[in-house]
């Protein structure tokens, strides 16, 4: 356990809804967000949806969780899939909401089994496409 | 595990040169005060020549000593330091970050539950910020303190390094903090803080604050320290300053009033240089004016950008007429860049982008104008092509300065974290040592 947890509790649906991403592939992203004393799922994106509306989901001003299930080809033209952990703490939210945040990151991500990358992002430049490529290969 | 919801926490931030105590929730500390303390003894007798008879007899002077530290009496906060009393010294109950003193942290301690906060510790969970690297024995010592002296229902030890990682809203990061008495370099990593590579250097706000004072002494100027004149007004607007004599004055208390002053000016007229500071180009810069607090103008030129460039080149300090202490420590201390490159490089290879990518500065001295600008300047240049800098610091400087607080703050007042406390009863089932488990 690391040191000053806050014991955020995870209701289960994230974790459903993980699984069903992970193994289905019915979700494009999910995001996540605290609530009442646990992290529940907020929404969920379709197959179909992009990188772009997937960014649009996460608010400005507030800090969020997020799965992305990222589609690329890599440089042998070989078709592959990578899962994206995302901590979105924008230095314009709130300082409460940035410590509920990240003090609570390290016991959700434990919950979902399968995580591949992982990404703090404080402002849209830290998760353009272009590091979550560089991220993928 | 321990259900106080009802009652509010209390956070305590013990730091080398001030701290802060608060109700957690709040956004800012309550009370802000001095960490060292004024002692004087009770046995005057033989109080001048200690230094040597201690040395001479030494196994008599040791019993002497815990005598004598039974019977002295401690001034503890900023008023009543402020008041010159005879023969009282300056003491600090922390050396190098860690703990030499518990009568003085306890004086300490007790001055922020019953004179500033005026709360029972009987009724309210404890939350005590502690430096990252912090011993195993410090720590079940405080611990001890805690439950036995002061009868709290519940604490946590939370880190330093950790608390100012997530009040940015990150789980990881590289924390410099720099404080009053020394600045230290922690990597965090989810939340755990990378032991083998935190280093730490005694160059903090007070060794800045001697460098000023000992550059302008060389200069000539004399601060007065506030309790040595009087202030008379001979005509209406008009102040003359009279000096008057205390000769029962101690070195220490007279070189703490004089740092007062000294780390106001530090204050009000430094800022760390675009660009490594060199004696020729600066010499010929604007002065700045600054008043004592007896009357007299001073005008600080070149010091202004000097002083705080110690921090980014500490062999800069042999330089200033006095600064003797700066031969012990002197050939080990990195600048500030070359210590955080180097901290970097110690942890493992995945994660040092990232750590490149979130330096966060915090710590009273971080306040300084231009620190953070500088700092990324001079990592970008050292740092490898690849990696991305930024340099964070809050933009406000309460947040800055109190960052750890502030952490400690919102971590004890979450309804979640209530579960997460060191009760009472696990203490007396299991011990200190278990204080290991329960906060790692």
């Amino acid at each position: 356990m690391a040191n000053s947890a806050s014991g955020m509790a995870v209701q289960d649906d994230c974790k459903l809804k993980f699984l069903e991403l992970k193994s289905k592939r019915n979700y494009r992203f999910i995001v996540f967000k605290i609530e009442n004393q646990q992290v529940v799922v907020e929404k969920l994106g379709s197959p179909e949806e992009t990188y772009e509306d997937f960014t649009k989901c996460l608010p400005a001003n507030e800090c969020r969780y997020a799965v992305y299930d990222f589609d690329f080809t890599t440089d042998e033209n070989c078709q592959k899939s990578k899962i994206f952990f995302i901590a979105w703490a924008p230095d314009t939210s709130k300082v409460r909401s940035k410590m509920v945040y990240a003090s609570s990151k390290d016991r959700f991500k434990r919950e979902l089994d399968g995580i591949q990358v992982e990404l703090q992002a404080t402002d849209p430049s830290e998760m353009s496409l272009d590091i979550v490529k560089g991220r993928a290969l | 595990m321990y259900g106080g919801d009802e009652v509010s926490a209390i956070v305590l931030d013990l730091g080398s040169h001030t701290c802060k105590a608060g109700y957690a929730g709040e956004d800012a500390p309550k009370a802000v005060f001095p960490s060292v303390v004024g002692a004087i003894d009770q046995m005057e007798v033989d109080d001048n020549t200690n230094g040597e008879k201690n040395s001479s007899i030494d196994s008599k002077a040791g019993v002497k000593d815990s005598e004598r530290k039974g019977k002295r009496k401690l001034y503890v906060g900023s008023q009543s330091l402020g008041f010159r009393r005879d023969n009282m010294e300056v003491l600090s109950p922390i050396k190098d970050g860690v703990v030499m003193d518990w009568d003085i942290v306890d004086s300490i301690w007790d001055h922020a539950f019953r004179e500033c906060l005026l709360v029972d510790p009987k009724e309210h969970p404890m939350l005590l910020a502690e430096p990252s690297s912090n011993s195993q024995q410090q720590r079940e010592r405080t611990v001890e303190l805690m439950f036995e002296k002061y009868n709290v229902p519940a604490l946590f030890l939370a880190k330093n390094a950790v608390l100012t990682s997530f009040a940015s809203g990150r789980a990881t990061a590289l924390v410099v903090d720099s404080g009053g008495g020394s600045t230290t370099i922690a990597p965090v990593h989810d939340g755990y803080v990378i032991q083998k590579a935190v280093a730490s250097c005694p160059i903090g706000g007070e060794f800045l604050t001697d460098c000023l004072l000992k550059s302008l002494e060389s200069k000539g100027v004399v601060i007065k320290p506030r309790y040595s004149f009087k202030r008379k007004e001979t005509r209406p607007g008009d102040f003359q300053a009279v000096d008057v004599d205390f000769p029962n004055t101690t070195e220490s208390y007279r070189l703490y009033s004089q740092r007062v002053i000294a780390s106001d000016i530090k204050e009000c007229v430094c800022r760390a240089p675009d660009t490594p500071y060199d004696e020729a180009s600066y010499s010929n810069i604007p002065m700045t004016p600054y008043e004592l607090p007896d009357g007299q103008t001073i005008e600080i030129g070149a010091d202004r950008f000097k002083i705080p460039d110690i921090l980014f080149n500490p062999s800069l300090a042999q330089t200033i007429p006095g600064i003797e202490s700066f031969a012990e420590v002197g050939p080990n201390v990195r600048g500030l860049p070359q210590m955080v490159i180097d901290s970097i490089n110690r942890c493992d290879v995945d994660i040092r982008k990232e750590l490149f990518s979130s330096v966060l500065l915090a710590g009273g001295t971080a306040s300084m104008q231009q620190l953070k600008e500088r700092l990324e300047k001079d990592l970008l240049e050292e740092s490898p092509q690849t990696a991305r800098v930024k340099v964070l610091a809050s933009g406000n400087s309460t947040e800055r300065r109190f960052s750890v607080w502030i952490g400690g703050s919102i971590l004890a007042s979450l309804g979640s974290f209530q579960q997460m406390w060191f009760s009472k009863s696990e203490y007396e089932e299991h011990g200190a040592s278990y204080v290991q488990r329960k906060c790692p």
